[in-house]
């Protein structure tokens, strides 16, 4: 049998992205009103934040430009998962219409072929905002540029990116389970606010279960903390990575044991 | 599998599928119950089903609704595993290795569209000759086939989303036999169309089959997809096989039906079905005519359509 390894689904990834890509400019004013749409709700989600530390100069001792860091870092940190992994909110849909079976008749992996099906093009303009919010508190902070922090910025923001994906992995995944999994979603996608502060507010039990159960904190808290204080980084940043791959491993074999789990029934 | 001749492309023997269904009860204080109980009952969608299915078939699969017809073909793509029993599908098992069981299977489930929504079809076509791998060289040729069975030129560059319900469904038939796969399993593919768009669709599907020797599964409620199609039926209900025969048996089992039409004094059609073995049509008449006067008299065969029907209500009892 002819394998498909990874160099397959890559090239087939792209081709799907470009043909999507194309189709999306076709609609003009939708083109233009979700970028307006996004750029103000970045804006808003700014605004807040501006706010917020007018009123408070410092947080849990962050000042204004440690936590302007962070709250980059989670913007970047969330981009894949708005990008690529769009398509786990229209799951339930598909699931109780039954229109979910299409996707079991194509010889490719359920989990790429569902998600490849969707690009959202507003987690580009987050992904701006960002880099911009991380770059401009980077210098006010005064980190040194140099290649290995910069290496380091990218491995922790791809972990940081890979918890938020096996969050809302498996938060999609409930559907196949439970009628009322939109909740569950939405709590899930309401938590990662959360993760713009530093998990040092959370006291007692909130820090456990954040950090444990419904691990938010290493969105941006844990992975960010080797950026922002290389002196004094925490056991749990340095395996940051480690849980992350593991984590998104269980949210993807969770989602696959819903697919095979699920009757498909009716017609 | 034993006793197997190597031109099956569908075995399955003993085949049986139960789904757990909860136990559910009424009302808000049942719904609470409903929560923590592990009250399930077992549903039996299949039952013990023996079937094969030779290479280059055309087989009507028929049931009424709830027959379990969609659990078979569920099964037999992979996508549902049986409770017992063994599927063959290509010689393979396919609920074990599922991608590979695919690349060598079309499914279209009628009104549902496969193909990407927003891509013009021709796009779509790219898009799966990658996904399965299928050489430039065959892909052309299968292209040009389509080209002489059918006009495709007006779907070929519109969006699925723009397409009417005939177009979409001819185009996902069109997109379930471009890998050429040895099986290809059609659900209602003429649900919904009107009569030309179902007529070419018939032929579509015969083209096919004749030039690529492609085997063919076909669920429908329609019996003219029946006539113009299949040679051979099997039918289910309540989840067990009840015929499997030759269509032509199939009206010589039934051939001493026949269809009396009587038309009465007040103008109407009054119709019913009798076995000339059993009754005399004649004396049926004469017991009419005693009622009411009869305007004009029509004797006809049975049709596929009353044959199944019989067949249905026959199990039913």
């Amino acid at each position: 049998m002819r394998k498909r390894g990874l160099g397959f689904y890559a090239s087939i990834y792209r081709k799907i992205l470009i043909q999507d890509l194309k189709s999306k400019m076709s609609y003009r004013a939708d083109f233009v009103i979700s970028t307006f749409g996004m750029i103000m709700t970045n804006l808003a989600g700014f605004v807040t934040f501006m706010i917020l530390f007018h009123n408070f100069p410092t947080i849990s001792g962050w000042d204004y430009d440690h936590m302007l860091f962070l709250y980059g870092f989670s913007l970047v940190a969330l981009t894949p998962v708005q990008c690529f992994f769009d398509n786990n909110w229209n799951l339930r849909f598909q699931v109780q219409s039954g229109d979910f079976i299409k996707y079991c008749f194509r010889p490719v992996n359920v989990f790429f072929y569902f998600m490849s099906e969707v690009f959202d093009v507003k987690g580009l303009g987050q992904l701006a905002f960002g880099i911009g919010t991380i770059v401009y508190a980077w210098i006010k902070i005064g980190i040194p540029v140099t290649p290995l922090i910069i290496a380091k910025l990218i491995v922790f923001l791809l972990t940081a990116s890979l918890f938020m994906i096996a969050l809302m992995n498996f938060a999609a995944a409930t559907c196949f389970w439970i009628k009322g999994s939109g909740y569950v979603m939405v709590i899930m996608f309401r938590f990662k606010d959360f993760a713009k502060y530093p998990s040092s507010i959370f006291q007692g039990i909130f820090s456990v279960i954040f950090t444990f159960i419904i691990p938010i904190a290493f969105i941006a808290y844990y992975p960010s903390l080797v950026i922002l204080t290389p002196d004094n980084v925490p056991l749990l940043s340095w395996i940051s990575p480690l849980f992350g791959i593991l984590f998104f491993y269980l949210s993807y074999r969770f989602w696959m044991l819903g697919v095979r789990k699920y009757d498909f029934t009716g017609s | 599998m034993d006793g197997l001749t190597g031109n099956e492309a569908v075995v399955m023997r003993n085949v049986c599928k139960d789904f757990k269904v909860l136990n559910r009860h009424e009302g808000l204080k049942g719904s609470i119950k409903d929560l923590f109980s592990r009250d399930y009952k077992t549903v039996s969608a299949v039952k013990d089903v023996t079937m094969t299915v030779n290479k280059g078939e055309i087989i009507g699969y028929l049931g009424p609704n709830g027959a379990g017809k969609s659990t078979t073909i569920k099964m037999m793509t992979g996508v549902l595993e049986p409770t017992s029993g063994e599927i063959l599908v290509n010689g393979k098992v396919p609920y074990k290795n599922r991608t590979e069981n695919c690349e060598n299977i079309g499914v279209v489930f009628g009104q549902r569209s496969q193909l990407w929504w927003s891509l013009p079809l021709i796009e779509s076509f790219k898009l799966l000759r990658d996904l399965y791998m299928v050489p430039q060289k065959d892909y052309e040729e299968m292209i040009d086939l389509y080209r002489s069975l059918v006009d495709i030129e007006p779907v070929l560059h519109k969006p699925v989303r723009q397409m009417s319900l005939g177009q979409r469904t001819l185009s996902d038939i069109l997109a379930a036999f471009l890998h050429n796969p040895p099986v290809v399993f059609l659900d209602e593919p003429t649900i919904g169309l009107d009569v030309s768009m179902k007529s070419k669709i018939r032929e579509l599907i015969l083209g096919l089959n004749k030039e690529k020797n492609t085997t063919v599964i076909l669920t429908t409620h329609d019996m003219g997809d029946v006539d113009a199609l299949c040679r051979r039926i099997v039918i289910i209900d309540k989840g067990m096989k009840i015929y499997d025969n030759d269509i032509d048996h199939l009206k010589n089992y039934f051939g001493s039906y026949r269809t009396l039409k009587l038309k009465l004094a007040d103008d109407t059609w009054e119709e019913m079905l009798i076995d000339e073995k059993t009754t005399d049509v004649m004396d049926v008449i004469m017991a009419k005519q005693k009622e009411s006067k009869i305007k004009d008299v029509k004797i006809l065969e049975i049709s596929t359509e009353e044959v199944i029907k019989k067949i249905y209500e026959g199990s039913a009892k």
